[in-house]
């Protein structure tokens, strides 16, 4: 009811500025009277106040991760894609934060490979080093990443237990890193990848009372598929 | 003029839906274009940004569009919300439908792949005795194929054997590169033909309906569209029981209107015009509406690397790209499986994925430099039988944002389909050890069916109303002005691209219906 009601507030004001700017071609000469309506000025000349991401100056809050699966993920990610040349690394990139809030939204079978994933790679640090996984030096984190690391193609991931984790967290960290601010405001030498900059497709006529009304309604929609012991990519995006 | 009568009602303006107008309005027939979505317009709906610049970092949003692996956060909004417009399969064979509903649908965003069938196809039954032949042969498409080929200007080469049949190509006469050169020296004494590859050029990069085929049908003065028109139902005529026109719902309003119509042309593309069928419950008197849905195995393929282009020594060594049409079961038989694959090849001066190397961090890094412009890929474009119990039907559990009832599809493939995967991938090996490339990663799974995005069947043509919902005209066996004009009308579906078979097929079709029509035979 609250969208319904803002669709038409916003076509109320739509209207407006028609009527307005009809009344100014009359009087072009003259000034018009104080005070002016906000909406008289709101043409394709009006300066438009410059904005920036959120990312550059705020710190987000951790919401899905426990605190320790977050300092593993952090380490990781550290150990995965560390500061290389002019680029900055995964941490510097933010990605574990971001990672909280993409996983946190995500699917919950990706959740499951993300937060399983993470509880394994602290209780095998703990096995073989007896030590937090978020305090592994390179070549202890090293012994229990390796081991786990296969080449793969796209969407089709490893689906052992272990290795279907690290080849997708690593796959999802350098895609976030590559795409980050920090990374994009750095120089891009020889074979390092490339902040993606594609054409983007805003929402074409959103179909605001569908979302609102109808669907919201609706029991959830396609099953999600399970995973399975062949065949399919059972990798949950 | 409210209420006026059309000729002829077209739903859908993809690649099928725009050839019928282009038939039918340049031959003085006053159509009326339906479609479910709204223009894409690029000045207003499209910006280039950097995806450090979007919420997801480029990532498609959680929860949007689960089906459509091809999407991401540039292009989530062109794709069909699965909220939208759901649909149902059993979790245990998933079905990946993607859909456009903008106008020009699909044809906005193909890979321009232009191959034609071949007697291999259309007569599959009678060379290995396994399913359906078309009622038509290649001879009966073959005038089709040539002027789409001229409209869709496709650039290709005269080298194709029996199974890829040759075209009105824009010739292209470049030299292989030296490492397609050792590829092919490897192929042929294997008798595995290499041929260069088939594509569509279009006009400035884009071969659509909305640029190729609707403006010469709105030359005309004859056509008249509508955005955002859901259609609900087609209509029939109480006294002679034959459609006249349909019910539709505004996308947006939800406002119901309906439209008249003396002949109906489905072009929603194949899933969506047999869905339209089911729910009007119209052109099944076969029971075969809905059965034999099939497509083309995806995602199962090799990244290789050619060892002499590494370390900055790409360039005069890499380059260009190669259709390997079907080669088995052509003159020998597999007892593996029935039919074939092709493999689409090429050799990249580009960037090597980092999936291809199990490493990480500054070592990764090295190995990402050193392999750049060495990678040689190879991805399988394989068939997918034809079975009745491969099928969709209309789930009435479930409607959809503007109360249509929704497909249930079921399908699955089966050892023939696995197999023919294995072997692509066996067989790519080979080729590159003989080649002398290194291998880097591989994979002998499909992906879902559906993901090639060439869902084909389901309301098939043949000669037998029995057996068939078509007849060789696309035209409904049951309702003589109902046309089918999209890929629902195929028997089989080859391993090739169906777009230009499907463009021929609907400029096929609209010629007869224009004849019928003058002749006052509809």
């Amino acid at each position: 009811m609250q969208r319904r009601q803002f669709v038409h507030a916003v076509i109320g004001v739509s209207v407006v500025p028609k009527v307005l700017l009809g009344q100014k071609a009359g009087s072009a000469s003259l000034p018009l009277p104080a005070p002016v309506p906000w909406t008289l000025g709101l043409n394709p000349r009006t300066p438009l106040p410059h904005t920036v991401e959120a990312d550059a100056v705020a710190e987000s809050v951790p919401a899905f991760f426990s605190e320790r699966q977050m300092a593993t993920l952090t380490r990781l990610a550290d150990v995965l894609l560390p500061p290389l040349g002019d680029k900055p690394g995964a941490v510097l990139a933010q990605t574990p934060q971001f990672l909280d809030f993409f996983i946190g939204s995500s699917s919950a079978e990706r959740q499951d490979v993300y937060t399983g994933g993470l509880d394994w790679l602290e209780a095998e640090a703990q096995k073989r080093h007896k030590t937090p996984f978020a305090d592994l030096d390179n070549e202890q984190a090293g012994v229990v990443i390796k081991p786990w690391l296969r080449t793969w193609m796209s969407d089709h991931p490893p689906t052992e237990l272990h290795a279907d984790f690290i080849n997708i967290a690593h796959g999802d960290i350098r895609e976030a890193t590559v795409n980050s601010a920090a990374w994009n405001a750095t120089p891009t030498t020889g074979a390092q990848e490339r902040t993606q900059n594609e054409l983007y497709w805003s929402p074409i006529e959103p179909d605001l009372y569908g979302e609102s009304a109808a669907c919201a309604e609706g029991r959830a929609h396609v099953l999600a598929a399970p995973r399975l012991p062949q065949f399919m990519p059972e990798y949950k995006r | 003029m409210k209420n006026e009568m059309y000729d002829v009602l077209i739903i859908g303006s993809g690649h099928s839906g725009g050839m019928a107008a282009k038939i039918l309005t340049e031959k003085g027939i006053r159509c009326l274009m339906l479609n479910a979505g709204p223009v894409a317009d690029v000045s207003r709906d499209v910006e280039r940004k950097r995806a450090s610049e979007l919420p997801y970092r480029g990532f498609r949003p959680p929860g949007q569009v689960d089906h459509v692996f091809q999407s991401n956060e540039f292009n989530a909004n062109v794709w069909v919300d699965e909220q939208e417009v759901p649909y149902t399969f059993d979790p245990a064979h998933p079905y990946n439908w993607v859909r456009v509903r903008l106008f020009g649908g699909r044809s906005l965003f193909w890979s321009r792949q232009s191959f034609r069938l071949s007697d291999y196809e259309l007569k599959g039954a009678s060379h290995d005795g396994y399913g359906t032949d078309w009622p038509i042969g290649s001879a009966d498409l073959a005038p089709y194929y040539s002027r789409v080929e001229g409209i869709f200007r496709v650039t290709g080469a005269l080298d194709g054997p029996p199974q890829l049949p040759n075209g009105n190509f824009i010739l292209d006469d470049a030299p292989w590169s030296p490492s397609m050169q050792r590829f092919i020296a490897a192929a042929k004494p294997r008798g595995i033909p290499v041929c260069k590859q088939r594509r569509a050029m279009g006009q400035n990069g884009l071969a659509s309906s909305v640029n190729l085929l609707l403006p010469d049908a709105e030359k005309t003065g004859k056509l008249t569209s509508i955005a955002n028109a859901v259609v609900r139902t087609i209509t029939v005529d109480k006294n002679t029981g034959l459609p006249n026109g349909c019910n539709f719902v505004d996308r947006l309003t939800r406002r119901e209107m309906s439209v008249r119509a003396r002949v109906v042309v489905l072009a929603a593309g194949t899933l969506e015009s047999t869905r339209l069928l089911l729910n009007s419950g119209l052109a099944n008197s076969s029971g075969v509406l809905g059965h034999y849905l099939t497509d083309q195995i995806y995602g199962a393929g090799l990244v290789c690397s050619v060892p002499e282009a590494r370390n900055g020594r790409s360039k005069g060594l890499m380059g260009g790209s190669a259709i390997v049409p079907r080669f088995r079961n052509i003159a020998t038989r597999s007892d593996k499986f029935l039919r074939g694959y092709a493999l689409n090849v090429s050799s990249s001066t580009g960037d090597v994925d980092l999936r291809n190397f199990a490493a990480y961090g500054a070592d990764l890094q090295r190995k990402l430099e050193a392999y750049q412009g060495s990678g040689f890929h190879m991805t399988i474009m394989g068939e997918v039988l034809g079975r009745y119990e491969n099928h969709v039907h209309i789930d009435n559990s479930m409607a959809d944002t503007w109360g249509i009832p929704v497909l249930h599809v079921q399908t699955r493939y089966t050892d023939n389909e696995f197999n023919m995967a294995k072997d692509a991938v066996e067989t790519g090996k080979e080729l590159a050890h003989t080649a002398g490339f290194e291998v880097l990663s591989s994979n002998d799974q499909p992906n879902p069916p559906g993901y090639s995005i060439h869902e084909i069947g389901t309301a098939r043509m043949g000669d037998d109303p029995k057996t068939s919902v078509l007849n060789k005209w696309n035209q409904s066996h049951d309702h003589k002005n109902l046309f089918v004009v999209d890929g629902a009308s195929f028997v089989s579906g080859g391993w090739q691209n169906p777009t230009m078979t499907i463009l021929s097929l609907s400029m096929r079709a609209s010629e007869y219906l224009a004849g019928e029509m003058s002749k006052q035979n509809i």
